[in-house]
């Protein structure tokens, strides 16, 4: 991905994306340079300090402390799963995030398809706990691999997919390896056979 | 674009996984969150840890934001429950409760054992946070009037770009790059402050 200078033009686009004021191709850019340089991170800290302190003085604090939050946060990041929301990723940003949108894509075909394959088992339950109402799609990335090739996570065995009961699920899937590709059930299909035996 | 709206952006492209967008509304809102926690829990030294708890679990539970709220009312109440969580925790764990109340103790020592939150931060960082605060409005008063008008009503009152035009009677671009200046002007004044230890990179 080439990253030019982070020039004035791209300063004041990211003041102005500060204030949700640019369309979100711009901001692909702008969030790629924030992520390159230190000194626009810096700028961005520094603009958006100086907006607190206008809004309220008690919000003026040492912006070296800030920053330990800021790196802590960011090294529990890395070993965070990419939460992907599927409806975000459908309806926008195809160009840039087509790797990522292709990832989700492929494991949302592919539990679906699952889910189809197995019709007399409750479907695998993703959403668990606090977060029920939007199915996230959870890749597991190496904490260092920001971007994976390709096939890296898709190779990446099962264990990619971290829900425990739909771990499960996919093993003993395998005991139907040998079923139709509809996933009938084996026992309909003898009875099948035994029907058309006597002819 | 209303303030309200204005994280749309960066929101919705932490939610197609990119980690950096998220990573630019912890630096926008870590200073309210940790003032928020601050009000919340008396042990200071519990606040970082629960500030960036909070933020982790912004971070998860994305998915699940609509955006029917502004993004810092969601994260605001993430930091609410978060912070009772933790509280409920020490009420539990009385290990943990024992290791705050020694920090109490050294606080007590200095005879202020109900103060205020901020005001129990590391001497050096009340020193650079009035500082900072004292450069900031020198800076603001320091700008052409067009400059100081224009980051005023963005910051203080909270207008759109579009909204600011009017009321400045100027095309939108010009609003845009009197911002951006008035930013670089005050930031200018605050890089020594920013800049002064090295080794904190992040």
């Amino acid at each position: 991905m080439a990253i030019g200078p982070f020039d004035e033009s791209a300063k004041e686009r990211l003041s102005a994306l500060a204030d949700g004021e640019v369309d979100g191709v711009d901001a692909a850019s702008l969030c790629t340079g924030w992520a390159a340089d230190e000194t626009v991170r810096r700028d961005w800290q520094a603009w958006h300090l100086i907006g607190d302190v206008l809004r309220s003085e008690d919000l003026a604090s040492d912006p070296r402390r800030d920053r330990q939050l800021c790196a802590a946060v960011r090294a529990r990041l890395q070993h965070e799963p990419v939460v992907l929301a599927p409806g975000a990723v459908a309806a926008s940003h195809r160009g840039r995030w087509a790797v990522g949108g292709a990832i989700a894509a492929g494991l949302v075909l592919a539990v679906g398809t699952f889910t189809v394959l197995r019709p007399g088992e409750d479907a695998p339950v993703l959403a668990q706990g606090d977060r029920p109402a939007v199915v996230p799609v959870v890749v597991a990335t190496a904490p260092a691999a920001e971007q994976p090739a390709v096939e890296e996570p898709v190779v990446a065995d099962m264990r990619m997919i971290r829900d425990a009961q739909l771990d499960r699920y996919l093993t003993a899937h395998k005991q139907f390896a040998g079923t139709s590709a509809l996933g009938v059930p084996s026992a309909f299909l003898r009875s099948a056979t035994l029907d058309t035996a006597p002819r | 674009m209303s303030a309200a709206d204005a994280d749309a952006v960066l929101v919705e492209r932490a939610k197609t996984g990119d980690r950096t967008a998220f990573e630019m509304l912890v630096v926008k809102y870590q200073r309210r969150i940790e003032r928020l926690i601050g009000r919340m829990v008396r042990d200071v030294d519990l606040v970082p840890d629960i500030a960036q708890e909070t933020f982790i679990r912004a971070y998860r539970a994305l998915p699940q934001f609509r955006g029917e709220s502004a993004f810092y009312t969601w994260l605001y109440r993430i930091a609410v429950n978060t912070a009772k969580k933790t509280l409920m925790e020490m009420k539990r764990d009385p290990i943990v409760t024992e290791a705050a109340l020694a920090g109490r103790d050294d606080e007590d020592d200095q005879g202020r054992p109900d103060r205020e939150p901020s005001d129990a931060a590391t001497p050096d960082a009340v020193l650079a946070s009035k500082q900072i605060a004292a450069a900031v409005n020198f800076a603001v008063e320091a700008l052409s009037e067009e400059l100081r008008q224009a980051i005023t009503l963005r910051e203080i009152e909270g207008l759109s770009y579009e909204e600011i035009a009017a009321l400045m009677n100027c095309p939108i671009g010009t609003v845009r790059s009197r911002i951006f200046r008035a930013r670089e002007a005050i930031a200018a004044r605050l890089r020594p402050l920013l800049d002064t230890r090295e080794g904190d990179r992040w």
